[in-house]
């Protein structure tokens, strides 16, 4: 029986231990400075691996950080502290968190997660002078007049294009089927890529095939789409844990081409969830690869690894937003609490990106796609996945 | 044809187990226990845990499952929804008590197993090939496996004597008081029982779909819809709108496959009309 | 209570919430509260709507679709139409009650967990026919949705436009608590009404109810129409805060929250979802600092709550009488 007493030791018990995290918040680096860097997006739930990498990526880098002394900006030393808040997919909470981060004085936050959030956000980082990096695609979010949110990866209509070009010329893809879940990002990164297969001259025999995104199993949302025998599958907007279940539905119906998508995914997670049958798998990454990491990518690995038991690939582009919020503070030190100046050197930004081999730049782009640069260079490493492992099919570029 | 009918077949009799559970619980206790999908994924997870990690055989981590969500069931019925039920003025109440027991589960299985999609070895290799149909050996053992747990549960519930006396609490349960039924001691063996079955094919299923921390919401769903469309609260209704399901969502996406995003929300609408012409499910009781 | 109590204590309310709120915002410098309560009023006024129906003996978990259809028909209005909000935000309102009511006709004779799951089903339906439908711009929603404009009455300006505004975040503030005000003011007078107390005679039985003549399907159809206005109100409100609406801006998750709040603020109350809004929201957002811990603790909280106050917080005012 739970009675009275009981229940307020446990009471006790929780208050004690919600005091007792609050004060480890509060154990940095006493003789720096202190920089606050945002989070808001989505940690829990059925997409919580999107958001959740984002924040290990930024909390392992952010360790790294002020282990090593802290930054140095504008000849103040600063720690880092990274501000998190799960907005659980909704966009009113996204709202709020963005509202808490300006209660916090943060003026550089990376997120949202998904399109809804990201929009909602855009009045208040506007009215409260907020840099957002939201891993979100829809263009009027970063077309003027809008101008506080920065693309924090390559959009799938950057990708797309380039992954099917490489197919049709290099493996002879002629026929191509869309798969998408019926949600607002995946629908929308359908309609692009199926814009840019007929672009392209490819034959579209499937662009409408949908399935609700709690679907377990696929079967049944494949079985017609296999039957039309397409040379590529795209799996458009495709969420990490999906992913294999897709796959690994397809291969089992006895689908013989292709399989490809523009999001991002973890190699672990398609090894358990298809095995051998994710061989062959396309999809787009940042630099984890062996032939393009440099040490210091390998270094974040085993960091991050250490930190939380188990990487994940997905942290490959997201260890990004970070280091490109920092470099640039660095380059111009008034911008830390003036994201004027941040905008003003985001069109002549440049550093070397630490995390490839070789000549590889830390740049603003996107006046190709958003008539202003408004999008972040990470490399667009093309990979496909083989025995537990991603390899590089070929590099490519966003300008 | 035959492969659309197979599709959903094997997606009935899984559906058809999720929905056993939870029509078992609300059947005693009136609970709509919002926490079903959590249990199963609960479930999934020890059997990943137990198979895939600790390299255990796959019936091991199945039975671990079951013996795991049964306790966790049994306790929740003991030290919460008990007292709960006995103090609120509106049965309803129980409602909140099960979204926050969701809620904590789901919290718990995030920190213990963490975000990822996770995955087990396939535990029968092979596809069954001919020319109109095409089924993994996995599924298919899987899909008998389904069968024989449901077969068993009805013969349980039928001739054993516990069975029996939940079968008269669920009927009535102040008629069953009055005959010498422990009140207290059956709905503790039911939400037992019911949990252990959405652990069961928790674990079963991640042979198949593996598993991931969030998708127990989603499923709770799922398992509602079962119920409803079968009635809720009687055995052979779980069953039949599990399979009635299956076989709607098999179908539908290759029938409607032209027209694009619209099978489910075809689904959901001929759910709602059938609801307002037969408002008790295929053969529920009224009031649930 | 008598008439002037009664009117002291909305008067205190009215005054603590417009004045003495913005003052001690003012005083501590806690900008970011405007949005918290703003979201909570504006919650509270859907979740008023769902009390409304459990009034009825109803489990609503579908609120969300409304408010859902809310949001989007001012957005439509203002967007493709070039509609003022404010005559938008009283059209969304009607829109919704007319929907209710063809949706409720059929769905009403439903009762317990088979309305509870039809209504659950109905806020899926919503969010695929927004995904589906052309005129709500499908998958991509609708962005950059302009703030409310001026309201002008013979070259005065009662209402300045929002875009020009220095704190557009205090004038939602302000219209969302004035709203919520009004929807509970006109909620507590319902249910002391003469319709009030029919509704309760639904709530208790309804054979008994329409075997003395009262008209249940009428009762049943108004009172979820009502509901469903309230649920429309809300969720233009946030499309106009948000500036932007999705498919995905008002989801199950949202549905089952309103019905949460009703259960914590007590169901025999009528600021019962007032209360449990306010607390499960604040609850969430206190405990942003624990970070990953965040939803276990909410969740341990509510099921102690839950072991204790099993009828709702309000339960706990001492010599409250019931169906206060």
């Amino acid at each position: 029986m739970i009675n009275r007493r009981s229940a307020v030791t446990f009471m006790a018990l929780g208050t004690a231990s919600v005091l007792s995290i609050m004060a480890g918040a509060f154990s940095a680096n006493a003789a720096n400075k202190e920089l606050k860097i945002g989070f808001v997006g989505v940690t829990s739930g059925p997409a919580a691996a999107w958001g959740t990498s984002n924040v290990r990526s930024m909390q392992t880098r952010a360790e790294w950080i002020n282990e090593m002394g802290g930054v140095k900006i504008g000849g103040e030393t600063y720690d880092i502290n990274i501000i998190t808040f799960d907005d659980q997919k909704d966009p009113k909470r996204a709202i709020a968190g963005m509202e808490k981060m300006a209660q916090e004085g943060i003026h550089y936050v990376v997120g949202p997660n998904v399109d809804d959030g990201a929009a909602a956000v855009r009045p208040v980082a506007e009215a409260k002078g907020i840099i957002y990096f939201p891993y979100a695609f829809p263009k009027p979010l970063y077309v003027a007049p809008a101008s506080n949110a920065i693309l924090g990866m390559i959009a799938n209509y950057q990708s797309g294009p380039a992954i099917y070009k490489f197919l049709k010329e290099k493996k002879g893809v002629k026929t191509i089927a869309f798969v998408a879940a019926n949600e607002s990002d995946p629908l929308s990164q359908r309609e692009g890529g199926v814009a840019a297969a007929k672009a392209l001259g490819l034959q579209v025999v499937a662009e409408k095939d949908t399935y609700q995104n709690d679907t377990r199993d696929f079967t049944p949302v494949l079985t017609p789409v296999v039957k039309l025998k397409p040379d590529l599958l795209v799996l458009s907007g495709v969420a990490p844990g999906n992913a294999p279940l897709l796959i690994r539905a397809a291969r089992e119906l006895g689908y013989k081409g292709l399989i490809s998508t523009e999001t991002a995914h973890d190699a672990k997670v398609l090894q358990e969830g298809a095995g051998e049958l994710a061989d062959g798998f396309i999809s787009v990454g940042g630099a984890s690869t062996p032939e393009i990491a440099s040490d210091m990518m390998k270094e974040f690995v085993r960091r991050y690894t250490k930190k939380f038991g188990e990487y994940n690939d997905e942290s490959n582009t997201k260890v990004y937003a970070l280091d490109y919020i920092l470099e640039t503070l660095k380059a111009n030190p008034a911008a830390i609490n003036n994201v004027e100046e941040f905008k003003r050197t985001v069109d002549t930004f440049s550093a070397p990106n630490p995390y490839v081999k070789g000549e590889g730049k830390l740049k603003y782009v996107g006046t190709a796609s958003f008539g202003q640069k408004r999008q972040i260079a990470v490399p667009m490493v093309v990979n496909t996945y083989k025995d537990g492992k991603f390899e590089t099919l070929f590099v490519g570029e966003v300008d | 044809m035959e492969q659309v009918f197979a599709n959903g077949l094997y997606l009935g009799a899984q559906y058809a187990l999720i929905a056993l559970g939870l029509t078992l619980i609300f059947a005693l206790m009136n609970v709509l226990n919002f926490a079903h999908g959590q249990m199963y994924v609960l479930g999934g997870f020890i059997t990943y845990t137990v198979y895939a990690r600790l390299g255990l055989p796959f019936v091991v981590a199945l039975f671990a499952s079951g013996v795991t969500l049964a306790t966790v069931g049994a306790l929740i019925e003991k030290f919460l929804f008990r007292p709960v039920i006995r103090r609120s003025v509106r049965e309803e109440s129980t409602m909140l008590l099960a979204a926050a027991i969701a809620f904590l589960l789901d919290a718990l299985i995030l920190l213990l197993f963490g975000e990822k999609q996770r995955g087990v070895p396939k535990i029968v290799k092979g596809v069954f090939t001919s020319d109109a149909l095409i089924m993994p050996y996995d599924r298919i053992l899987v899909g008998i496996l389904a069968i024989a747990f449901i077969a068993a549960f009805v013969l349980f519930m039928q001739y054993s004597k516990p069975g029996r006396a939940m079968r008269a609490l669920a009927q009535d349960r102040v008629a069953a008081q009055l005959m010498g039924v422990r009140v207290d001691r059956y709905s503790m063996i039911g939400f037992a029982l019911g949990a252990m079955l959405a652990g069961v094919v928790g674990g079963l299923l991640v042979a198949i779909t593996g598993i991931s921390s969030g998708i127990g919401g989603p499923i709770s769903i799922k398992a509602f819809m079962m119920v409803m469309i079968g009635g809720a609260g009687v055995v052979g209704g779980a069953i039949a709108g599990g399979f009635i399901l299956g076989m709607l969502e098999s179908v539908g996406l290759s029938a409607l496959h032209d027209y694009g995003d619209i099978t489910y929300l075809v689904i959901f609408a001929a759910l709602m009309v059938f609801l307002s012409l037969r408002p008790n499910g295929l053969m529920g009781k009224p009031w649930g | 209570m008598s008439p002037t109590k009664k009117l002291a204590a909305t008067a205190a309310f009215l005054a603590s919430v417009l004045v003495a709120v913005p003052w001690a915002i003012a005083a501590t410098g806690r900008n970011d509260l405007y949005y918290t309560l703003t979201s909570v009023a504006l919650l509270s006024i859907a979740s008023a709507g769902v009390w409304l129906t459990f009034y009825i003996g109803r489990i609503n978990i579908g609120q969300g679709a409304y408010a859902l259809i809310g949001g989007y028909t001012s957005a439509i209005l203002v967007v493709d139409y070039g509609v003022s909000f404010w005559l938008t935000l009283p059209i969304a309102g009607l829109f919704c009650a007319a929907a209710s009511v063809l949706i409720g006709l059929p769905i009403l004779r439903l009762r317990g967990v088979y309305f509870a799951m039809v209504t659950l089903v109905l806020t899926e339906v919503a969010r695929l026919l927004a995904l589906a439908l052309p005129i709500t711009h499908g998958a991509s929603g609708m962005v950059s949705i302009p703030a409310p404009g001026a309201i002008r009455l013979f070259g005065v300006t009662l209402v300045p436009d929002f875009a020009t505004l220095q704190n557009p975040r205090l004038a939602f503030y302000i219209v969302s608590v004035v709203l919520m005000a009004l929807c509970y003011a006109g909620l507590y007078r319902l249910v002391h009404s003469r319709m009030g107390r029919l509704c309760l005679s639904l709530q208790q039985n309804e054979e008994l109810a329409s075997s003395i003549g009262v008209n249940i399907a009428w009762l049943r159809v108004v009172a979820y129409a009502i509901s469903s206005f309230l649920g429309g109100i809300g969720g233009a409100m946030f499309a106009a805060i948000a500036q932007s609406i999705y498919p995905s801006s008002f989801t199950v998750t949202d549905s089952v929250n309103f019905m949460l709040n009703c259960f914590l603020g007590g169901l025999g109350y009528v600021f019962g979802p007032m209360i449990g809004t306010f607390v499960l929201y604040f609850g969430w957002d206190f405990l942003f600092q624990t970070g990953e811990y965040q939803l276990l603790i909410y969740s341990s909280l509510l099921i102690a709550l839950m072991l204790f106050l099993p009828n709702g917080l309000l339960s706990l005012r001492p010599a409250a009488k019931k169906r206060g």
